[in-house]
């Protein structure tokens, strides 16, 4: 509990509904996009950065810890309260405080919804490219934290590539900015990009400038349909030997085929073993030709290769792609969510080890993956209240963690590690670059007040 | 635990994606996770588990819902969360009965006729001028009191119990409702002029009671079922030549047709005569484009900018969006536009624009901008409470739009 003087505190610096203490207040901010949760002392939606400033202060003194949260749509359990902590929430920091579209460049509170920045930015013709699946709910900061990628990621890059600078509350209460709204690197470290991915673990990021870019003028989605899974996962290849770049080549095998179809009724064949959704984009003219020949790798292996032919379809096409990890739970009531990634050269190999892995487990596994990044999502399906079964999910998730790096690849391509892969890192990391990372931790944070617990222990 | 029980699997499947996130005004506007569908859906899951006791906050955020049901539809598990609000509420009121506000005066007063009437007067009239006095407390806790408009005499004691015209080709039962029998006798009196003049006889019952929506909102199923009983016989037993039973009021329409099934759910004897009568029930706007209107009867001298609001009840409830809009469209002159999400709540919500003022004043205001946004005339609608609402907004914002009942706007291209 915290001590009377502490909530009142906490009051006089952002106000009296901005602050929560109360069982049910607490509860709701306990959890995340995983199947865990804490309890945390208390929670506080600041306002402004002076807030920000004061309330971490007030919390240095009191040795309690900061967790950071945005919408709490993680899928790494990186907003989980640890033991005596205080839950800091950016979903009141919602101001859009410009957007520049001379200089390609938004600058923004980070409590604003990718979603809402989005229709700003369409106003003005313009949009903020990593759009993670969840960007109707999940806010600049929190894609920040993550260094989330989306649909858009295979062409223009991931969160990262999109922040120019931040605004950052250190763990001592001290203000700085790293980078600026220039596009060309400023002199010395390159601060904002150990900020963006840390998770909240370093700094709490107050504003931010974004990149933003011009709508392209013409845009076309195909789809592609197979019988199995694997040979949708050799087009993703062939496409990418072809040296073609598309914005979106995204695959989802049968299972998420019928659990979107349920929610949208966007007329995907149920039958089919797995899509591919491809998009490109450009100038009008490049349009045709980029479509045939994709369209000539794809009828190699596909039994049916087409172009979405009015704005309504893609829609229902994307709508379908962007309620999959939501859609599951139409099967089982409990999902583990995976985030391998491989080299995309390997990426059929990912996919055999995906099916291998749901056979020796017996476990049911739909995967959806941004397959132009080789980024696969192997969703685990299964019911929390069984605990024997929770087990072998278990067991499940490590072997597919094992098979990507056997392949080259990552445990985690865009959720992060928070506390769910925490235990995964060091099968991916040397010993001395573990040592790196808790080095850069205690030089930021060397009494580990912030989100104390999520990626490594100091 | 029984109600909560029922739902469980509901409740389980909420797999806390936050994709309703966005759906959820009472969150977008308040930022606060237990003002949401997922933090909503959580607690109630919670009390189930006996993880929580219910105490005041719990309330509060069962309560504050809308239950406009735009989560439902945007959930990609299926979950709707305004139903396990409503099996919350039931919950609730079984465990305690509920929470004050609510039995105190509105619920009380709608269940019985005499009081209701006093009640809007007494609010419209007297509760108005006393307020009046108080300076600058136009609005209270939103609500435009100084305009709040009541009938001089409830809408059933100025008409005949039957309205025949010429060459009748339909005969229509006319279920009021509570709003327009009371407060906007005008739009009821509007309905019976446009459906006169396409030659439907009107039968309007005079012991026609309140439809039962607000108790079973807040999970008094009792005296909801002894209104919809009432109604059924009414409309069924003494009434029985009406071929449809037609409401102007969205919400009466949904819990007529709707959810007059869930509530005897659990008496089979007599679900099959509910069924009967919801299958009867219409909305006007659906009932206008289904027999079809002869557009050439209909007069309109001044251009008109036009733009509709779809009632929660109307969209998600009946599911009409095409029929009140092609009607509008018919009328000559009208330039019909449409608004930046015009079908999402308007922040009356029954009760809560009493009992959570600010944040349905803050979806309010948004709804008033989208309005102005359109440039439009006239703000056309298929609920009373949802017109109230809108007009009392407009007012506040400065704006001029006027708002009407698409009847209203029908009725004025007829000749007299
Ligand atoms: C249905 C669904 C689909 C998803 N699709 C994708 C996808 O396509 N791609 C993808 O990459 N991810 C996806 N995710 C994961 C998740 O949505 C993203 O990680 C998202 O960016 C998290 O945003 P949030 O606002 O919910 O942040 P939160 O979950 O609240 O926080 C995320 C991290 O950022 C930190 N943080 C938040 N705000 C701040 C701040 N101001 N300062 C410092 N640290 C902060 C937190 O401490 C935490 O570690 C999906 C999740 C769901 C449920
Ligand atoms: S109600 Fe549906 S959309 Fe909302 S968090 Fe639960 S599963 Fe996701
Ligand atoms: S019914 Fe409306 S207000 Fe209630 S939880 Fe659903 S979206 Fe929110």
């Amino acid at each position: 509990m915290l001590s009377q003087a502490v909530v009142k505190r906490l009051k006089e610096i952002v106000g009296e509904k901005n602050v929560v203490t109360d069982k049910v207040g607490l509860l709701t901010y306990g959890y995340d996009g995983t199947l865990l949760s804490g309890e945390a002392l208390g929670v506080v939606s600041p306002t402004t950065t002076e807030q920000v400033v004061e309330i971490v202060k007030l919390m240095n003194e009191q040795d309690i810890k900061l967790v950071p949260r945005g919408a709490g749509t993680n899928e790494s359990g990186g907003t989980i309260p640890s033991e005596k902590s205080v839950v800091i929430s950016f979903t009141k920091m919602t101001k859009i405080h410009e957007i520049d579209t001379e200089n390609f460049v938004a600058v923004v509170e980070p409590g604003v919804i990718n979603f809402d920045l989005q229709v700003e930015l369409a106003k003005k013709n313009f949009y903020f490219p990593p759009d993670p699946s969840s960007f109707k709910a999940s806010t600049i900061g929190g894609n920040l934290g993550e260094c989330s990628g989306g649909p858009k990621c295979f062409k223009y890059g991931v969160t990262r590539d999109y922040m120019l600078g931040l605004e950052v509350v250190l763990p001592n209460g001290k203000v700085i900015q790293t980078g600026g709204r220039n596009f060309q690197s400023e002199p010395g470290y390159d601060l904002t990009r150990i900020i963006v991915g840390s998770e909240g673990i370093l700094g709490l990021v107050t504003k931010v400038f974004v990149r933003i870019l011009p709508i392209p003028r013409a845009k076309k989605t195909m789809l592609a349909l197979y019988d199995k899974v694997e040979d949708a996962s050799q087009t993703v290849a062939d496409i990418v030997a072809a040296g073609i770049i598309p914005t979106t080549l995204e695959l989802m095998d049968n299972l998420l085929i019928n659990t979107t179809e349920d929610f949208t009724h966007a007329g995907l064949p149920r039958d089919a073993g797995a899509v591919l959704i491809i998009e490109v984009d450009g100038y009008p003219e490049d349009m045709d030709g980029q479509v045939k020949t994709i369209g000539e790798i794809a009828s190699k292996i596909a039994k049916e290769f087409k172009v979405a032919q009015t704005a309504v379809e893609v829609d229902q096409i994307w709508t379908s792609r962007r309620s999959a990890f939501g859609s599951v739970a139409r099967v089982r009531p409990s999902y583990g969510v995976n985030d391998i990634t491989v080299p995309r050269s390997n990426f059929p190999k990912a996919i055999g080890g995906v099916l291998k892995v749901a056979k020796d487990f017996g476990v049911t596994i739909g995967v959806v993956a941004h397959a132009g990044d080789g980024n696969l999502h192997p969703l685990i399906l299964f019911d929390q209240r069984n605990k024997e079964e929770t087990e072998t999910v278990h067991a499940a998730e490590q072997a597919l963690c094992m098979m990507a790096l056997d392949l080259e690849g990552t445990i985690s391509g865009e959720h992060g590690i928070g506390l769910v892969k925490k235990k995964y890192l060091d099968k991916e990391f040397t010993p001395a670059a573990m040592e790196a990372f808790r080095k850069i931790k205690r030089s930021f944070d060397p009494s580990n007040r912030f989100n104390p617990g999520k990626i490594i222990d100091l | 635990m029984g109600v909560l029980a029922d739902v469980y699997e509901m409740l389980n499947t909420c797999n806390k994606c936050g994709g309703c996130h966005t759906a959820c005004k009472t969150y977008k506007l308040t930022g606060s996770e237990e003002m949401s569908t997922r933090g909503r859906i959580q607690l109630i899951k919670a009390v189930a588990d006996g993880k929580l006791e219910p105490n005041e906050e719990y309330e509060d955020a069962i309560m504050s819902c809308l239950l406009c049901g735009e989560c439902a539809v945007t959930c990609p598990n299926g979950v709707h969360g305004n139903e396990l609000v409503m099996a919350a509420r039931r919950d609730l009121k079984l465990r305690k009965g509920i929470k004050p506000f609510a039995k105190s005066f509105a619920l009380k007063t709608l269940a019985s006729p005499k009081r209701l009437g006093m009640g809007f007067r007494l609010f419209g009239g007297m509760g108005k001028s006393v307020l009046n006095k108080i300076d600058g407390l136009d609005y209270f806790r939103g609500i435009d009191i100084k305009n709040f408009p009541t009938a001089k005499k409830p809408f059933l004691e100025q008409v005949p119990e039957k309205i025949k015209v010429q060459n009748p080709k339909h005969k229509v039962g006319f279920y009021v409702g509570c709003f327009l029998n009371h407060s906007l006798d005008q739009t009821a009196h509007s309905v019976v002029k446009v459906l006169t003049k396409n030659d439907c006889e009107v039968i309007i019952p005079k012991d026609q009671v309140c439809c039962g929506l607000p108790q079973y909102c807040y999970g008094d199923y009792e005296t909801a079922k002894t209104n919809a009983r009432k109604t059924i016989d009414t409309f069924l037993d003494k009434y029985s030549d009406a071929e449809v039973v037609l409401t102007a009021c969205a919400s009466c329409g949904s819990m007529l047709r709707h959810d007059y099934l869930k509530l005897f759910a659990d008496e089979p004897s007599y679900l099959p005569k509910v069924k009967l009568f919801c299958d009867k029930v219409v909305e006007f706007s659906e009932y206008m484009a289904k027999i079809g209107v002869d557009q050439s009867k209909l007069h309109n001298s001044s251009p008109l900018t036009v733009t509709y609001h779809d009632p929660c009840h109307m969209v998600r409830g009946l599911k009409a969006t095409k029929q009140p809009r092609e009607l509008l469209q018919m009328i000559p002159r009208v330039d019909y536009k449409e608004m930046f999400e015009a079908n999402r709540c308007c922040g009356a919500a029954g009760l809560i624009q009493a009992f959570y003022h600010e944040v349905s004043t803050d979806i309010t205001d948004q709804k008033t901008q989208n309005i102005k946004d359109t440039n439009a005339d006239l703000v056309a609608t298929s609920c009373p409470a949802c017109m109230l609402r809108l007009q009392g907004g407009i007012n506040k914002a400065g704006q001029k739009q006027k708002v009407m009942h698409v009847a209203d706007v029908m009725a004025n291209a007829y000749e007299d």
